[in-house]
């Protein structure tokens, strides 16, 4: 006989269970989930960006029903749902301003993986599963900026694409086997919204589910960095953990309406983002024969741009920005001290860290402006910053001078 | 705490240093116009119906949603945007027939649905503002946009008009062409304020919740 206080009292709630592990796995992952106590501001961005994802997938639904996926209807399409569909424009903005959102909230959930050191043994794998989630909603979100078929949306594809054709032998070909076609057109138009609509959002939803399984496999990092599994009370719990339910799911509650406040504002009140989320030329609908006097991608793409204009030959800068991203996957090996939390971690860290950010942020601001000479010679400078951290860090964490680490949370 | 803050001010102040930098050449007039002022999107459409259909079109807008969202009813909307001649639910469509503005012009004129959002509310007003008669050749020319093949339509307007009542004018056509870029802008200010209002108390609600469970934490 099992214990009575495991089995579901509800008779709907049993019947269930003995045909699906609701119950156990509702207990695995939220009702007895333990989580450190001692969680700070950065950890509502993973909660926030699952919430993104939500409203991307919730408002992406609705727009494909009015949307027209061909280069003669895709732009007045969008102009037809802000206008003549019911609440067409309120869905388009919280699609619009949700792509900004899932960037700035995920360079932020990063942010704090380097803060405290979450892509650290045990948790190399869950930094990798959420490099490659990185990767994908990068692709996924140059897929979508190409439907609302705007100037931009055009150039900004054209350029991009275009890089694959520096690729040597194959190039040419690739990037024609990409567009299926030998420039930008219907063709590319229609397979991209098949690829932004229903592929790379399974994906998505596939590896986001990996994300969680594999950190619930180890347990939660903290801002302190140290591992709660390593005192736990008679009942086997660790005692500076708390059951992600209720505490992290009220907890979180909150986060989620300052971030709507906020993300409401936007939407309501400058759904252009100030000209950075939603670009003026993209208001001019596609026009092959025309360029852009300056082709800037979309704010989130900005500093991989700004590395990839800093090199002087083709091949070369596809190669530097394709670099700039990978290395981001190696990090776990990269870094080779034990502590985790920047909090006892030594100073060499702390200013490399502040340089890489420093390098991330201007690198971006660079990536929106015009490729003048005084301003590329900026963005060499803060290239080679930028990478200078990846090389530099292998042997300064080795032997960093790092403050005693607690046994528990502080 | 400092050091996200140093990082919020560093973002918040970025798009500003951006803006700072790129400069343009020529300066805008302000359009000093508002979407709140009906009578001047009424006039701002009469005058577009007058001064501007005959080679542009607004072909995103239709008569109905202009009258409904700027304080007419259809018929209104019809008879004196639409000459009489077109139904509630049709496009504004120019007067123009195809190809006459390439064998006249030399150029398709284009449409001006999103104008507002491409340029901006103030190039319009300043680019309608911005025709200056050439002492030399005795042509009109305009500031902004050198070589326009646009004539300059208000012409008369300018000479007859009191100098007050031409910016007025100007500034409706501006003003209406505002909110023909996003007809929506006046549903999103109004519903918008509302919800930061509802969001702002489950902030409040939410952040009393999380304390009440969180009491039993030991820190």
């Amino acid at each position: 006989m099992q214990s009575q206080e495991n089995k579901p009292q509800n008779s709907l709630l049993a019947w269930i269970d003995a045909r699906y592990p609701l119950v156990s796995t509702w207990n695995l992952h939220v009702g007895q989930y333990y989580a450190p106590k001692n969680f700070n501001f950065w950890y509502f961005f993973g909660s926030l960006a699952l919430l993104v994802l939500v409203n991307q997938i919730l408002t992406g639904v609705w727009l494909t029903m009015s949307f027209k996926p061909s280069a003669a209807e895709a732009f007045n399409s969008v102009e037809y749902i802000m206008r003549d569909v019911e609440w067409g424009w309120l869905i388009r903005y919280l699609h619009s301003t949700g792509a900004s959102a899932f960037f700035i909230v995920i360079y932020l959930h990063m942010m704090r993986g380097l803060l405290y050191g979450s892509y650290k043994n045990p948790r190399e794998l869950i930094w990798l599963i959420g490099m490659l989630l990185f990767l994908v909603l990068m692709a996924e979100a140059f897929m979508g900026y190409l439907l609302p078929w705007g100037q931009m949306s055009f150039w900004g594809a054209q350029v991009i694409i275009s890089l694959f054709g520096a690729i040597p032998v194959i190039g040419p070909d690739l990037a024609v086997w990409i567009r299926g076609d030998f420039v930008i057109s219907d063709a590319t138009l229609n397979r991209f919204f098949a690829l932004h609509v229903i592929a790379l959002p399974l994906v998505l939803i596939i590896l986001v589910f990996m994300h969680i399984v594999a950190l619930h496999q180890v347990g939660s990092n903290n801002p302190d960095g140290v591992e709660i599994k390593k005192y736990k009370n008679d009942q086997g719990l660790p005692i500076d953990g708390i059951p992600f339910h209720p505490y992290y799911s009220v907890k979180d509650l909150f986060g989620t309406s300052v971030f709507l406040f906020f993300f409401a504002m936007v939407v309501f009140y400058m759904p252009e983002g100030g000209g950075y989320f939603l670009e003026k030329p993209n208001f001019e609908p596609a026009n092959p024969l025309k360029t852009p006097d300056h082709i800037a991608p979309v704010w989130y793409f900005t500093p991989f741009y700004a590395v990839l204009r800093a090199v002087p030959d083709k091949l070369l800068g596809v190669v530097a920005m394709g670099a700039a991203i990978a290395v981001l996957f190696t990090l776990p090996w990269l870094d080779r001290c034990k502590v985790k939390s920047i909090r006892y971690r030594g100073a060499s860290y702390k200013v490399l860290l502040a340089m890489l950010v420093v390098s991330f942020v201007v690198l971006g601001w660079l990536g929106t402006q015009p490729a003048t000479p005084e301003l590329t010679k900026l963005a060499r400078i803060f290239t080679a910053t930028y990478f200078l951290f990846f090389i530099i860090l292998p042997f300064t964490s080795v032997s960093e001078r790092t403050k005693p680490v607690p046994e528990r949370v502080s | 705490m400092k050091r996200i803050f140093s990082i919020l001010t560093l973002l918040i102040a970025l798009p500003g240093v951006v803006l700072a930098s790129g400069g343009s050449a020529i300066q805008l007039e302000k359009a000093n116009n508002s979407l709140a002022d009906q009578d001047s999107l009424q006039r701002g459409a009469v005058l577009f119906s007058n001064y501007c259909m005959a080679c542009h079109s607004t072909k995103y807008m239709r008569y109905n949603r202009i009258a409904r969202d700027i304080g007419w009813d259809n018929e209104t909307a019809v008879s004196e945007m639409g000459k009489n001649v077109v139904k509630p639910v049709d496009n504004v469509m120019t007067r123009m027939m195809p190809g006459v503005g390439q064998q006249v012009l030399g150029k398709t004129p284009p449409d001006l649905s999103l104008m507002a959002r491409l340029k901006g509310t103030d190039y319009i007003y300043s680019f309608l503002r911005g025709f200056e008669l050439d002492e030399h050749t005795g042509e009109w020319d305009n500031k902004l946009l050198k070589g326009t093949s646009m004539p300059h339509v208000l012409e008369n307007m300018q000479r007859h008009f009191e100098p007050e009542d031409y910016m007025q004018a100007t500034r409706d056509i501006a003003n209406y062409l505002e909110y023909v870029g996003e007809p929506a802008k006046l549903q999103r200010y109004d519903l918008g304020w509302k919800v930061l209002a509802f969001l702002l108390v489950l902030i409040i609600l939410s952040y009393l919740l999380k304390k009440e469970y969180w009491r039993d934490v030991k820190h």
